[in-house]
């Protein structure tokens, strides 16, 4: 318990998502142990010990987005609601709690507010999430809610500017200290396309490492596979990206088999972006700028009420596409195939990047990188003119 | 306006019913469904299965006959024939839907009969018919027989000769299965249950159920096991054979082996191709899982295909499809038939060939030659052929088609299971192979102890909800809860489920205990100590190491509040309960 403890305290501090030294967690088999920073430790500790549950992390994030939309929240609200495509279906809301919700004890809230969702953001101590079933699943939990405050708070920012003491000169550091350039450079890709399976596993370990160590995307987001034939090599559902040895399914392009029912949730989407477009790698992930910039239309009296899966335009962001579609058997798998195979790349409303290689994984990569950048760059372009616009006189940070 | 919370009792022995209502305090500690029914056992807990006494409690819950996904189901509990535990059994259909139509949330049946009965259940009332003219008959013409008079259960001449594993069938074929409660109905001479109401549920906060049930269908759809292109929903539950296989943890030879090469003669791909399979599904259900072929026959389910395919070293899935017709019109339990049959051929040194099978389910139900000793499953064969070992089960109960030695999870939970070798309990196959809602090493014991007493108390509250355990590789219960909170107007947390989960599955571990059931029964058939599994293509399936598996038991004997050699540390267990 201890030795995963440590590994997921480690991933955290690597994907650069909590403070330095400012994580606790717990876990409990028939006895509980906690590691990290001794307050947040004993919080994690105290919290598990009020739910029927694995393990806790308790930690504070290395921005401080969660704790700005908590006190940009109205004074009533019980929970932030953001509305990329992985919090309305798996977090559906993120409880708040304030410190005068904490009533003397802070585990006692936080408990019972997780007692009913998988993570909650805490003012003055961070962002608190639980794994009912392993503790890998509070990991996980931990970075979907850093995910979605992330997101969140770029478009808040974006439409309603800083609120807050302090706002203006933690997001200067966040973007000019915090953020590091994206870049495929000094990467070694195989050339494709690949025949050997032996070498795509390889090669899809690998690819899969990279997109987590540049900073693509976290660790638990995303899905990759490579044709050879009539085979695709796919990550299987649930599936970290950066430890896919022996988690890639070989799925049979006719449904002869189904082996890989335990194939990533995009495997429909795969294939058919196989059958249209004759690509030989495929790479999907959820960097943040390019899912915030999705969400950002600017059609005035759209009929369309659930834009994230209804809308039947594509947009272009730049020279990427973007269509609307729900996950897994929902409709960006109809909706991505017909426009991915020009552009080589394709942004799926509030949640992520597909990008293909017509031969190995080097072209799907840089072109991730490219709308990633692309997306920044466009982000901080508006974010510029509208702070000029709303504050003029105050420089953008 | 709402509906009565009532209960109908019916007393076989002098003919009499009555409706009552169900104290709220009672629904609000156990629910409803498994949790209701294992409550109203408790002072005849201890009554043998057979006693007249003993009652069978058919329960829906709190959700059925609303558009809450997956919960038209119904719960059977009483005490198992087959291996003397607390037993209950889940199973859809339209039977619940209708049942909660006729302002009944269960029926508890105590006595027996004079002459053979069916009970006719409609919203105006209810009736015992005469059903001699049903006795022996098979359920495809009982239900026939009766389907003007709603949704049917019934037992078939298995049930009505005391099959140690016959099980009540829903007309729509699904099955009231392992345990043998179908021999309790039997005893008690009730052929049949009909049901046909005709009124509404009403849901409290229908803005708050609304968006519940969409969170819950959105899961449902990101779930690759579900709805993904190779999942339950397209190819049903023999979408796992090849899936097993490639884990090398099918069931093979009466499990001395673990991979069986002809599997994909029987796989999902195999029985759409051969029979057209076409979607089917519960009352509601948007998953459809159950397949039907191109003629109306319910095809089998995966348990059915790999033990009477691979366990008995079958490859002819004509010959599956006919056992499993056979088992489903005699209401026998598959899992159960195709083990014991198993478990003979092993002891006789030769297992059955395709041709030879039918015949003897027919024999077994019927009791007659070899099919009477065959009926008590396969540990009272393997014992009466002086071959205990040969019996792949525990507490009687004959195992599903999930090698232990593939799954360590699995492992623990088929000991730990109250109702003897079952998958459903804890159902760590969920995320020990299907990775839902994240994956744990198979092949570890770390953590598992505490991963399965959450589960057993997340399932025994799906089980009292009542919801089917597939809609939980997508949702959970914090979406199920909302959906409870929304129907009821009462807020819910899935904590609170979770803490009613506990209480229904230690009040089942206290009946066992009070019937006798120690740590020694909590224990794996010593093949799977001894023998290695079949390794190849990279993977070893060793034999488990028996230190640390009873390592684990005794962490999840402290995990439950128990002492370590696995019972209750006080007597007083039940008096603290509602």
């Amino acid at each position: 318990m201890r030795s995963l403890i440590r590994k997921f305290g480690e991933k955290l501090h690597r994907d650069r998502s909590i403070a330095q030294g400012r994580v606790g967690i717990a876990a409990q088999d028939d006895v509980m142990v906690s590691e990290g920073a001794p307050d947040l430790s004993r919080l994690a500790a105290d919290v598990l010990s009020r739910l029927s549950c694995l393990g806790i992390v308790a930690a504070s994030p290395s921005l401080p987005f969660a704790e700005f939309l908590l006190r940009r929240a109205n004074a009533d609200a019980a929970a932030i609601v953001p509305l990329d495509t992985e919090t309305r279906t798996f977090l559906h809301d993120i409880p708040i709690v304030r410190r005068e919700g904490f009533t003397g004890d802070p585990a006692v809230a936080i408990a019972a507010l997780l007692s009913n969702r998988k993570g909650v953001i805490a003012e003055g101590v961070g962002i608190v999430a639980s794994g009912p079933v392993t503790l890998e699943q509070a990991y996980i939990h931990y970075s979907s809610v850093f995910h979605a405050a992330f997101v969140k708070y770029l478009l808040e920012v974006l439409q309603a500017g800083f609120l807050l003491p302090g706002e203006a000169e933690a997001f200067r550091d966040f973007r000019e200290t915090f953020l590091r350039p994206l870049t495929a450079e000094g990467l070694s890709f195989r050339d494709g396309p690949l025949d050997d399976p032996e070498e795509v596993l390889s090669e899809i370990r690998a690819v899969g490492r990279y997109t987590v160590e540049r900073g693509l995307v976290d660790s638990f987001f995303g899905n990759i596979s490579c044709r050879v034939g009539q085979t695709i090599f796919i990550s299987q559902t649930a599936a970290s990206l950066d430890e896919l040895a022996g988690c890639i399914d070989p799925v049979p392009m006719d449904n002869r088999s189904t082996t890989g029912i335990t194939a990533s949730s995009e495997l429909l989407a795969h294939r058919r972006i196989y059958e249209a477009t004759g690509a030989h790698a495929i790479l999907h992930g959820h960097p943040k700028f390019a899912v915030a910039m999705s969400m950002l239309c600017e059609e005035k009296d759209c009929p369309v009420k659930d834009c994230w899966k209804d809308c039947p335009n594509v947009r272009m962001l730049g020279d990427t596409p973007v269509v609307a579609g729900e996950i897994g058997a929902g409709g960006l798998a109809v909706r991505v195939p017909p426009v991915i195979g020009g552009p080589g790349k394709a942004i799926v409303y509030g949640h992520g990047v597909f990008a293909i290689g017509r031969g190995g994984f080097e072209e799907a990569f840089r072109s991730m990188v490219d709308v990633e950048n692309r997306c920044r760059e466009e982000y901080f372009r508006r974010l510029d003119a509208r702070l000029q616009v709303k504050y003029p006189g105050v420089s953008p940070p | 306006m709402s509906l009565p919370d009532q209960i109908l009792v019916v007393d076989l022995s002098s003919g009499r019913m009555r409706r009552e209502e169900i104290p709220r305090e009672l629904l609000s500690a156990y629910l409803g469904g498994r949790g209701l029914g294992v409550r109203l056992l408790r002072g005849r807990h201890t009554l043998s299965p057979f006693d007249p006494a003993m009652p069978v409690v058919f329960a829906v819950g709190p959700l059925c006959g609303t558009p809450a996904p997956t919960s038209a189901r119904i719960e059977v509990v009483s005490r198992s024939p087959l291996t003397g535990t607390v037993c209950d059994c889940s199973a859809g259909g339209r039977f619940a839907w209708r049942l909660r139509a006729a302002g009944l949330l269960a029926i508890l049946v105590e006595g027996k009969s004079p002459r053979p009965v069916a009970l006719a259940v409609t919203s105006a009332g209810e009736e015992l018919l005469p059903a001699e003219g049903l006795w022996t008959k098979g359920v495809g013409e009982t239900v026939r027989a009766l389907s003007d008079r709603g949704s049917v259960a019934a037992i078939g001449p298995a049930g009505e000769n005391g099959v140690l594993f016959s099980n009540i069938m829903m007309g729509e074929g699904n099955a009231v299965g392992r345990g043998g409660l179908g021999a309790v109905l039997g005893k008690k001479n009730l052929k049949a249950i009909t049901v046909d109401g005709d009124r509404t549920v009403p849901v409290a906060d229908r803005e708050r159920f609304d968006r519940a049930r969409a969170d819950v269908l959105r899961l449902f759809r990101a779930s690759p096991v579900i709805f993904g292109e190779l999942g339950i929903a397209e190819y049903g539950t023999p979408a796992l054979v090849d899936l097993m296989r490639q884990r090398r943890m099918t069931p093979t030879e009466n499990f001395r082996r673990t991979v069986f090469e002809d599997s994909s003669a029987y796989s999902g791909p195999a029985i759409r191709a051969t029979y057209g399979a076409k979607k089917d599904g519960c009352f509601g259900c948007p998953i459809e899982c159950k397949k039907t072929a191109e003629d109306g026959r319910r095809l089998p389910e995966y348990e059915t295909v790999s033990h009477f395919g691979a366990l008995n070293g079958i490859a002819d899935l004509h010959a599956i499809v006919r056992s499993n017709d056979a088992c489903n019109d005699l209401g026998m339990d598959t899992i159960s038939a195709a083990a014991t049959l198993s478990a003979w051929g092993e002891a006789r040194g030769r297992f059955l060939s395709p041709e030879e099978v039918g015949p003897l389910l027919q024999d077994i139900a019927h009791r007659r030659g070899e099919g009477d000793l065959l009926a008590q499953g396969s540990r009272r064969v393997a014992e009466a052929l002086g071959k205990p070992g040969l019996s792949m089960s525990v507490k009687s109960l004959e195992l599903p088609a999930y090698d232990p030695r593939g799954a360590y999870g699995m492992a623990l939970a088929y000991v730990t299971s109250n109702r003897g070798g079952c998958h459903l309990r804890a159902y760590p196959i969920s995320h020990e192979i299907l990775r839902k809602p994240v994956a744990s090493d198979r092949f570890s014991f770390s953590g598992k102890a505490r991963m399965i007493k959450v589960a057993e108390d997340a399932n025994a509250a799906v089980d009292s909800l009542v919801a089917c355990k597939f809609a939980f590789f997508g949702a959970s219960l914090e979406e199920y809860a909302e959906l409870l909170s929304g129907v009821t107007g009462e807020h819910r947390t899935p904590q609170g489920l979770m803490e009613i989960g506990e209480r229904i599955y230690l009040t089942e571990r206290f009946y066992n205990a009070r019937n006798g059931f120690t740590r020694a029964d909590d224990e794996l058939p010593a093949r799977f100590f001894t023998e290695a599994g079949t390794e190849g293509e990279g993977i070893d399936v060793p034999p488990i190491d028996r230190a640390r598996f009873g390592e684990e038991l005794t962490k999840y004997y402290r995990i439950r509040g128990l002492r370590d050699d696995g019972s209750f540390p006080d007597d007083g267990f039940l008096e603290r309960q509602p």
